[in-house]
């Protein structure tokens, strides 16, 4: 049975089931797609759509089965984000979830584990949100290196 | 016994590359193992994000150091379908070629490193001496030796130069007399025997569910190749088998799979079967065009939508994620390395029971690669 046809929602994208969700429901969809043979989870990938203000989560899953993919999607508000975590269901989303946390800001309820992952010691804006300045970043930290002055080359 | 704490790496011969493993001991029997990364992390995700769509070209095939030609394919795969290009059919068996000498040059560097780990230390001299012919072949082919830069959304930077299947035939046949070499060395070696067999389990009912793909998930008996399950660039016309356990071929099932043991196996059958794949796709590969003509790059605007690719690497699936709003720079591009379930969650698993001496061969056998982990 196809994704969407057994969650009765979504839209097929270049041969990947789409399914938009709500953050309530996003975890009976998440079990019922694994009770029906989405056994495989894929990743959790966080979009940043800073212009409408919302933080999009996409949960890729694949059934080996019916050789289909689904990504479902939840979209959250920029301001103080939380999503429960679904550890329980795939063990490795603990560690995705860790690294949204760390790199977005966004909170998992339900997740003992969002240990710093990557960054240490980091007190900044979660630097892959599009609001983190980079360059700004980049030039705060590394111009305080003193520009090393060749001596004129006098010639021999 | 008391217990006492032990951190492997980063900076050790016996950790798959700059990352760390703390360890909790009790004796020599790990109680406790977590996976500590960070020491490679470059950023490329979010530099994706302020380049331009040919410009993150360059920075994908970092990703994978021993591999990194599934890194472009997956990023080139994943533009061409938001561009929705159809490229020519002979860059379509080029890539096949690069992809398969990559992945043989990949799995020399794994067994020789898992060699390593168990002391055997004439492989890793000879597989990475052996690696280097087909490092050859890419400098020939590419310009490159490690980072190729050579697959591109819409084809593949150069044509294959003529000669050049000469010397990929001469590097083929003396790998295929190296393997009998390999055999008596390592795979066909008392010493593998019995320091592998039964080592580093995972269980088969839990190795879908714990995201376990690629030669550790053939291993557990599941025939699963994306080459074969989502066939791109012309792997549906070649011809060749999904190797898992228990089909080992000449050698000898002496566990019931999911171990270093069986992992090694399948990784060397492997080899046999890229090199068979090579030929294929040499003997088929048609006359025409290698790449298609490309807009303007400055001014190159992908249209919005997601597109997810994936590939089969030597280490296991790799997946791109690339969302574009239409502007000339993707908003968003997120890799899933096959080492982000291998290297943390798996590992901290089946490490916990294991004896200290065996946890550099149970991290080899997973062939685990912390670049992929950190992007």
């Amino acid at each position: 049975m196809k994704a969407i046809e057994i969650i009765g929602k979504g839209e097929e994208m270049h041969g990947r089931a789409y399914i938009p969700s709500g953050r309530e429901e996003a975890g009976t969809i998440i079990k019922k797609l694994k009770e029906n043979g989405f056994a495989h989870f894929v990743m959790l990938s966080c979009v940043d759509w800073i212009d409408k203000n919302e933080f999009e989560l996409v949960y890729h899953m694949w059934s080996y089965e019916h050789k289909e993919h689904a990504m479902i999607s939840v979209r959250l508000p920029r301001d103080n984000p939380s999503m429960f975590s679904m550890h329980e269901l795939f063990p490795q989303i603990e560690t995705y979830e860790r690294e949204i946390h760390e790199m977005y800001g966004i909170d998992f309820e339900g997740n003992s584990r969002l240990t710093p992952f990557l960054l240490e010691g980091w007190h900044d804006t979660p630097p892959m949100r599009k609001d983190f300045d980079s360059k700004k970043f980049a030039e705060d930290v590394f111009d305080s290196i003193p520009e090393i002055k060749e001596e004129e080359d006098e010639g021999i | 016994m008391k217990e006492y704490e032990l951190f492997i790496g980063p900076q050790h011969p016996g950790v798959t590359g700059n990352m760390m493993y703390h360890l909790w001991v009790d004796g020599d029997t790990v109680t406790k193992a977590e996976c500590n990364v960070g020491y490679l992390h470059r950023g490329f995700e979010k530099l994706m994000e302020s380049r331009n769509w040919m410009q993150n070209v360059p920075l994908v095939c970092r990703i994978c150091v021993p591999e990194p030609d599934v890194n472009e394919m997956a990023y080139a795969m994943a533009v061409e379908q938001l561009m929705d290009w159809e490229i020519p059919e002979r860059a379509k068996y080029i890539r096949v070629v690069i992809l398969e000498l990559a992945r043989i040059a990949a799995y020399l560097m794994s067994i020789g490193s898992y060699a390593g780990s168990l002391g055997i230390y004439t492989l890793p001299q000879w597989a990475l001496g052996d690696r280097d012919y087909f490092l050859d072949i890419f400098e020939q082919l590419t310009g490159a030796r490690v980072y190729h830069i050579y697959i591109w959304p819409g084809g593949v930077r150069w044509d294959m130069p003529e000669k050049l299947p000469g010397l990929i035939e001469k590097t083929l046949s003396y790998t295929e007399k190296r393997l009998k070499l390999y055999d008596d060395v390592l795979f066909k070696n008392r010493i593998f025997f019995d320091r592998a067999v039964g080592i580093g389990k995972i269980p088969k009912g839990k190795a879908i569910e714990w995201g376990v793909t690629g030669p550790n998930l053939r291993a557990c008996g599941y025939g699963y190749d994306i080459r074969k399950l989502e066939p791109y660039a012309v792997y549906d016309d070649m011809d060749f088998e999904v190797i898992k356990y228990p089909e080992l071929g000449d050698f000898d099932v002496l566990s019931d799979g999911c171990d270093a043991y069986t992992r090694m196996i399948v990784r060397r059958l492997e080899i046999e079967q890229s090199i068979s794949i090579v030929r294929q796709a040499l003997e088929k590969m048609p006359e025409g065009e290698h790449i298609i003509k490309h807009p303007n790059w400055l001014k190159w605007k992908v249209p919005p939508g997601y597109a997810f690719k994936r590939v089969e690497s030597s280490k296991g699936e790799y997946g791109y994620f690339v969302v574009s709003d239409g502007s000339n720079k993707p908003v968003r591009i997120h890799v899933r390395g096959p080492s982000y379930t291998h290297g943390v969650n798996v590992a901290e698993t089946i490490l916990k029971g294991a004896n200290m001496a065996d946890v550099s061969q149970i991290l080899f056998s997973l062939d685990v690669c912390p670049p992929d982990i950190e992007r």
